[in-house]
């Protein structure tokens, strides 16, 4: 639609249930409220996160950084292999 | 007290008074009251020799007051002080007895009107009885002026006013000066280019020494009276500092985030760090508070590690300046009535209909597409483009019921900028009529539907709507009485002005009021166009009316003038008739501290203390305060006992 062609970056999250002690830190503080706390169990008896508004993810990677059991990160998606995929 | 010795003045106002009222009877009535020694009358007491006699009386006969019964104390109330002063007496011992307005244009009946008339004329004089001789308050004069509003009327009227010396600050909420006028692409009715003729104005006031540019700011707060307000100006944060900034677009480059950029009305998109146009000013970027992803440099911060000449600074927090200014001018613009508003026109939500800012923004050389014609769907050349007028406009059943006045001729110059860079596209306008006054505007239309070959179809458009990759657009033909139908590949929206959000903002912070519609509303129709009801505050522009650039221009400078006129005073006179505390009677119960709205009452020393500066004589202090301890000069509780004495009996 935008006459201009600046695009959003995009990310994907991972999250590595095993070592998630449920803090909720990654939920609080992403800002664009990509991730919530799921209401699975994980091995540890703990509610991890489970992303909840992927397509929202900005690739910030702030949750990477506060996560105290380094149980989540982002990677940075390929623009270009997904305009290509969309077409 | 000595016995006052008051004459009575009564007007015939040729037949306006003396049709419905008994003058002579008048005249007799007042002149068994106690205190008048003298009453005439006469049948144009406002015409020189009136006011001559008035004088020679007053000399003759050693009064000391005057009634004059006449007109409404805002016509000629100005007119007998001045006169009264003039004969040697203080000018506010001069009472108005309104029997026009309030008596003679409201009765039929002569002798139910003449009894009103005495009435009238009898609370008048025991007023007089009891008014004291005042002096006007000598107030001081700060020579510094706020424009609110940076776009082509604050600039204007900025720059008239610095050039006749007076300080200026210009508060402007944007990120840049410039407002709609920047936006748009050619002007009518000779097509210069607006950017053009708006840039070099912009260039100057920020260059300009008395100036000084407020941009991203909003006045919060405005305190005080003519001569001396005092405005609270809020400095919203824009974590960029303009000094450091070199414009040199690393920022936006690594910025993440994308949202509509709403210079460019949502046709294009912008970082949540930007610049709102190449020749902004302030040159400097702005970041979004909104659309960032948090002032953390833990966070996002790739804005800041890009910058290399360390001008972002997340740790910017909103400011608050007081600035002490003598006059405001208020320039606050207009805004397009929202599309989501007209439901027969797809509620903004058909694609390929656009209003008229869009597509100004589609034509200019600097927009969304570099100055080609392209439709926002598909990005193609459309080829069927129909224009709509009077959207909103002149329709009071469902939106707004006046003509917003400029757009029979922007449509006329969409319609002529289209046929030049599409010569081989359709242009259809429908309209009611066209309302061309204006120097070279009739001409203008003549050529468009002429020389370049618009079509004008005389009717409105029932509906609208998305048809096989067009816009089906139904109307009718009103001459010749058919219904139409086109396969648009786009449609534009002429909608109509309504004021700005900043106007209701800034009408509700400076307590100044608004029409019907919302427009800022001038002292005087005709005579004070220019003024508010409140003194020392100025308006120009669309915040005042729908107005087109050249109006906006003129009244912008008269504004100025009024200004200039203001405050070229060393002293500024008040008028004297204000509150006073009987320091005996007063207990410090605070009341009317809180009731004045002009901030004008302290207590000192556990009593009540006046600013007579400040006061204006509304008497909401002595309708509040218990024990009468504080009452208006010339305007005491037994004056007003006396005068409703004088009516009921």
């Amino acid at each position: 639609m935008f006459f201009n062609n600046l695009k959003q970056l995009h990310g994907t999250v991972y999250i590595n249930d095993i070592w998630c002690k449920g803090c909720g830190f990654c939920v609080q503080f992403c800002p664009t409220n990509v991730l919530d706390i799921s209401p699975e169990f994980n091995a540890k008896g703990y509610h991890p996160p489970y992303a909840k508004n992927p397509e929202k993810c900005h690739d910030c990677q702030y949750c990477q950084m506060i996560c105290p059991e380094f149980s989540i990160f982002v990677t940075k998606d390929d623009e270009i292999a997904k305009g290509e995929a969309e077409k | 007290m000595t016995k006052k010795r008051t004459g009575v003045f009564v007007c015939h106002c040729g037949n306006n008074i003396a049709a419905t009222v008994d003058v002579a009877r008048v005249v007799k009535e007042m002149s068994a009251e106690e205190t008048v020694v003298y009453s005439q009358d006469y049948v144009y007491m406002c015409s020189d020799p009136g006011q001559n006699a008035v004088i020679q009386a007053i000399k003759d006969n050693q009064l000391d007051s005057v009634v004059v019964s006449c007109c409404s104390p805002s016509l000629h109330e100005k007119t007998f002080r001045d006169n009264t002063t003039r004969a040697g007496i203080s000018g506010f011992t001069c009472e108005i007895a309104n029997i026009r307005e309030q008596c003679a244009w409201v009765h039929k009946d002569r002798d139910v009107g003449t009894e009103k008339a005495i009435k009238i004329s009898r609370s008048a004089v025991r007023r007089a009885g009891r008014n004291q001789s005042l002096e006007p308050i000598a107030v001081p004069v700060t020579r510094r002026v706020m424009v609110i509003g940076g776009g082509i009327a604050g600039i204007q009227a900025s720059l008239d006013m610095a050039n006749a010396g007076l300080e200026v600050i210009l508060v402007e909420r944007q990120a840049t000066l410039g407002g709609h006028m920047l936006q748009l692409s050619e002007t009518f009715p000779t097509l210069d280019c607006s950017q053009c003729i708006l840039s070099p104005k912009m260039v100057e006031v920020s260059r300009h020494p008395k100036i000084k540019v407020m941009t991203y700011c909003e006045v919060q707060e405005v305190s005080g009276s003519v001569g001396n307000f005092k405005a609270k100006i809020l400095k919203k944060p824009t974590f960029v500092d303009p000094e450091k900034c070199n414009i040199c677009d690393d920022c936006t480059q690594v910025c993440p985030v994308v949202v509509p950029n709403e210079y460019e009305l949502g046709l294009t998109a912008r970082r949540a760090i930007y610049i709102p146009y190449a020749q902004a000013i302030p040159a400097s970027y702005t970041l979004d508070e909104e659309a960032c992803l948090g002032l953390n440099p833990i966070r996002c911060g790739k804005c800041k590690d890009a910058c290399e000449a360390d001008a972002i600074n997340y740790d910017m927090r909103p400011e608050t300046v007081v600035e002490e200014v003598g006059a405001i001018v208020v320039a606050t613009g207009f805004d397009l009535y929202p599309q989501e508003n007209i439901a027969e026109y797809g509620y903004g939500k058909v694609e390929d209909v656009l209003d008229g800012l869009q597509f100004e923004r589609l034509c200019s050389a600097s927009g969304a597409t570099s100055g080609h014609v392209l439709r926002p769907s598909d990005h193609k050349v459309p080829k069927d483009v129909v224009f709509i007028q009077c959207v909103g406009s002149r329709d009071p059943a469902q939106h707004c019921a006046y003509c917003s006045k400029i757009c029979c001729m922007y449509t006329a110059k969409h319609a002529t900028l289209y046929k030049h860079h599409v010569p081989d596209g359709r242009a259809y306008v429908f309209y009611i009529d066209i309302r061309s006054g204006g120097k070279g505007y009739e001409e203008f239309v003549q050529r468009t539907m002429e020389e370049d070959g618009a079509i004008y179809l005389r009717g409105r458009v029932s509906k609208l709507y998305r048809h096989n990759g067009k816009v089906k657009v139904l109307g009718t033909d009103t001459l010749t009485g058919q219904n139409v139908e086109i396969d648009a590949d786009m449609v534009v929206l002429a909608l109509a002005m309504q004021p700005s959000k900043g106007t209701a903002q800034a009408a509700k912070v400076l307590k100044i009021g608004r029409d019907k519609d919302g427009f800022l509303a001038e002292a005087h129709p005709k005579l004070r166009p220019v003024e508010s009801v409140t003194a020392g505050i100025f308006l120009a522009g669309a915040a005042q009316g729908p107005k087109d650039i050249p109006e906006t221009v003129a009244q912008a400078g008269a504004a100025a003038a009024k200004v200039i006129a203001l405050l070229s005073q060393a002293t500024l006179s008040h008028a004297p008739t204000v509150a006073r505390v009987r320091r005996s009677h007063c207990t410090g119960c605070e009341m009317c501290v809180t009731a004045c709205p002009y901030h004008a009452i302290r207590l000192e020393n556990g009593k009540a203390v006046v600013n007579e500066v400040l006061c204006e004589g509304c008497g909401s202090c002595t309708a509040t305060c218990l024990r009468a301890a504080i009452e208006v000069k010339n305007a005491t509780q037994m004056q007003v006992f006396e005068m409703i004495e004088a009516c009921l009996a």
